[in-house]
């Protein structure tokens, strides 16, 4: 019996330790740990710290640290220097472009045209990245002395400059590629403000400040960074409260509110270049007739889908390209919610009666919430929808293919230029694997996107867009849906941190206070 | 003995041989583009075919099985990753430590809960302890590892503020994962413990020992539990083995780069490679394991040792 009296004690002990433990709150730090170091979680490693091996987001975020393109995008979005101070357009498709001299990479040695030749060789022949210059005619990349590069495009292709400003396409060190070989992701020499200084992979990187970087406006105001992969988002936040980071990348929609309210953190938010979108197999019955995709962008409340599925972050899409992409139709009117309007087009369409379909997505939670309620609101045209979730592989492989009737993808028009977001998605030469997987065709599109492709003029060039956005918009091939945000948290502490709406963030100008 | 451990030894050439080949099989029949998925949906179809063509994707699929195990045979060489071109072997080699000390803590963990708790029990069959404990244990058993691992979090890294929450470099990033990983396994040691102790306990020589005055805790210790131990060290011995092939949940909740989250991230992949080299060194390391156990038997009962001839 006294046994039994003490285990109770021990156990009601137990109870109330516990319970006073969740009661209490936990202390705070009021200023960097370390205020030679900052701390970034991200969810996931870098893959390569080549850059011209993967084309991934959580790569490009490191590697932007590290690394730099011949000319760099401003917050507007115009193309201004970097490596090449100046650039000519020769005729209708060469470039010349004249590098800054003095440029040190972080093994020493000088940059030369030699390296910026070897470089876009080099990007141009890795399938990871190749196709985001693909314009460039391999065979015409020229030296032309120590600090000028001349090339060619194969046709007119006026992004170029933006293609060129892609993180993927980042100047490397033609000694020290030659070096390291195929272990050059292990051991990266750019230009860029920071430079490798440890590895641990799927773990930290650590980023040292690069004390002879050319650039003074660009010179890192932190010594050292370390990149932390914190796969899950809820530990980020967490993370983030208890100060064990100073900035968090990606915070999970559930926990905005969290970070939001609490006065030891700062939520940066601002639109970023991600879409997401329903898509049709507009090749197949019934979505070949315009009538049934118009009906089914009526019948979708996206307000409501948007609320749903992303908590009300971000905004519900209104044609093919977020406001933030040059040259996005601004004048573009939603859908709206119709359901009249949508039986009315079905009845003419001549599917009052309705049909059944299938939609597809991969494991991704928000997709899968923006499918289930597509389901559920097509229901009142009488449209009865099976729903599959398929593991990415495959999804990118039956899409391609053409076996489905609607899926649920996403896009990032990482250039911030119109063509990168439509031609692959919607000129008929893009069919399937390409990225046009709703195998939409219309001539007047195909010519209007080879025209903003081949037009230098900027005004010309924006018609050409906005006309193309008004028949996709009209045409719908897609349901128009969700354009993203960049979330991140930071300490009250860490000031001079912007998000750029690719997702890469500089962090060369991050500085405490 | 040697013959016996030399013996075992050899017949883990035809299993490796066997799980290479079914693993190459299954990832070869899984739908799924390899160069689709590293190159993203952005990339135009040629390019994926170029890079199909780089990886040995279009080779039928005997040629492909054949240069793998060619490779391995005559290079030692597992391949490199296809999506950071690292060789395999280091990969895996990399991922190692972390999963060995994981899963080492974890089983350390659950032996110095599991065991104590399993002999008490046994001796106070019934009592508030020993209801206590099980109902502990089947909440261990039961509890999901992502759900406690969650709670941990919660208490001591948001509400207390003693342990961090990710991460696993420094002594304190462990304490979480470790008790996660743990509970569970201390959860079912402490129910094999505590059957095979009442069993033992029941047996005529024990009563023996205690009807010629012997000391209660001698008699446990020395007499009961030393017989008790071939079902634990067994259970302990599989647990071990298992959380050696990574125990991805617990890593990826606490962000942990051991091989468990580096195989799920390369089946997402289809990093042929990584998967097939992963799966080879799990089976290689679970085998070792098993042996381990086998050989322990022997120091723990001279009667099995008299038959490993």
């Amino acid at each position: 019996m006294l046994k039994n009296k003490k285990a109770l004690i021990l156990v009601s002990f137990l109870l109330v330790f516990s319970l006073v433990a969740v009661g209490c709150g936990s202390e705070t730090a009021s200023g960097p740990a370390d205020p030679n170091k900052l701390v970034v979680a991200q969810p996931s490693d870098a893959v390569t710290l080549d850059p011209h091996g993967q084309n991934d987001n959580a790569s490009a975020r490191v590697r932007l640290q590290m690394f730099e393109t011949l000319v760099d995008q401003d917050a507007d979005l115009q193309i201004i220097p970097s490596l090449a101070e100046s650039w000519e357009q020769l005729d209708e498709l060469t470039y010349e472009f004249y590098l800054k001299e003095g440029v040190k990479f972080h093994n020493g040695e000088e940059l030369t045209a030699n390296d910026v030749a070897f470089s876009l060789r080099r990007a141009l022949g890795s399938a990871n990245v190749s196709f985001i210059i693909e314009a460039i005619d391999v065979d015409s990349i020229e030296v032309v002395d120590t600090y000028t590069v001349r090339f060619s495009t194969k046709e007119s292709f006026a992004p170029i400059l933006a293609h060129l400003a892609h993180p993927s396409i980042a100047i490397v060190s033609e000694v020290a590629v030659n070096e390291h070989g195929e272990d050059f992701g292990q051991y990266p020499v750019g230009t860029g403000p920071y430079k490798l200084a440890n590895w641990e992979k799927d773990e930290f990187v650590d980023l040292v400040r690069f004390e002879d970087y050319h650039n003074e406006e660009r010179f890192a105001k932190i010594e050292n960074v370390t990149f932390r992969a914190i796969s899950e988002g809820g530990n980020r936040t967490i993370e983030l409260e208890t100060g064990g980071i100073d900035i968090a990348y990606d915070i999970p929609a559930m926990d905005i509110n969290r970070v939001e309210e609490s006065d030891d953190l700062i939520l940066i938010r601002d639109m970023n270049f991600s879409t997401t979108y329903v898509g049709f197999n507009a090749a197949k019955e019934p979505f070949d007739d315009v009538r049934v995709r118009q009906a089914i962008n009526y019948v979708v409340n996206m307000d409501a889908v948007v609320d749903a599925a992303y908590d009300g972050i971000g905004t519900p899409a209104k044609g093919p390209l977020g406001a933030n992409v040059w040259g996005a139709n601004l004048d573009l009117e939603a859908y709206g919610y119709n359901v009249e309007r949508a039986k009315e087009l079905m009845a003419e369409a001549g599917y009052a009666d309705g049909f059944t379909a299938e939609i597809w997505t991969n494991q991704n939670p928000q997709r899968i919430a923006v499918l289930e309620m597509v389901q559920n609101q097509l229901a009142d045209i009488n449209i009865k929808v099976e729903t599959s979730i398929l593991d990415w592989g495959v999804f990118l492989q039956e899409t391609a293919a053409g076996n489905h009737d609607m899926f649920v993808m996403g896009w990032g028009t990482v250039t911030g230029d119109p063509d990168y977001g439509l031609y692959a998605l919607f000129h008929s030469s893009g069919h399937g694997d390409a990225g046009n997987r709703t195998f939409y065709t219309n001539e007047r599109v195909d010519e209007l996107l080879d025209l903003g492709r081949a037009t230098a003029d900027e005004d010309e060039r924006a018609a050409y867009y906005h006309e193309a956005q008004q028949i996709i918009r009209d045409e719908a091939p897609w349901i128009f849906t969700w354009n993203g945000e960049e979330l991140t948290g930071t300490q009250t502490w860490v000031r001079g941190f912007s998000n750029s709406p690719a997702g890469h963030h500089a962090l060369w100008t991050v500085y405490y206070e | 003995m040697h013959k016996y451990i030399l013996r075992r030894l050899f017949l883990l050439i035809p299993v490796m041989l066997g799980v290479s080949f079914i693993v190459f099989t299954m990832m070869y029949l899984t739908p799924g583009d390899p160069a689709r998925i590293m190159l993203g949906e952005s990339a135009p179809g040629h390019e994926v075919e170029r890079l199909r063509e780089e990886l040995g994707l279009n080779d039928p699929f005997l040629v492909q099985y054949g240069n793998f195990i060619k490779d391995l045979v005559v290079h030692q060489d597992l391949g490199r990753s296809y999506t950071n071109s690292r060789p395999v072997m280091g990969e895996i080699v990399s991922r190692f430590p972390t999963t060995l000390k994981l899963a080492g803590l974890g089983v350390l963990v659950a032996v110095i809960i599991g065991i104590p708790t399993g002999i008490i029990s046994a001796t106070k069959q019934y009592s508030l302890f020993d209801n206590i404990s099980m109902v502990g244990a089947l909440l261990g058993v039961s509890m999901p590892n992502f759900w406690q691992g969650i709670m941990l979090i919660l208490l001591f890294s948001v509400t207390l503020g003693w342990l961090p929450a990710s991460g696993f470099s420094t002594p304190q990033q462990m304490i979480l994962p470790a008790l996660t990983l743990g509970t569970s396994s201390a959860a079912i040691i402490t129910r094999m413990t505590r059957s095979s102790m009442l069993e033992v306990i029941r047996q005529d020589y024990i009563r023996t020992a205690r009807a010629k005055g012997q000391v209660e805790s001698v008699i446990i210790n020395r007499h009961a539990l030393k017989n008790a131990l071939i079902p634990i060290v067994t259970v302990i011995g599989l647990q071990f083995g298992f959380l050696l092939g990574g125990a991805v949940l617990t890593e990826s909740i606490f962000s942990v780069p051991g091989l468990g989250r580096l195989m799920v991230d390369a089946i997402g992949q289809r990093n042929f490679p990584i998967v097939q080299g992963g799966v080879l060194f799990i089976a290689l390391t679970f085998s070792m394991v098993n042996l381990g156990v086998d050989i322990l038997y022997a120091f723990l009962d001279p009667r099995i040792k008299s038959q490993y001839k």
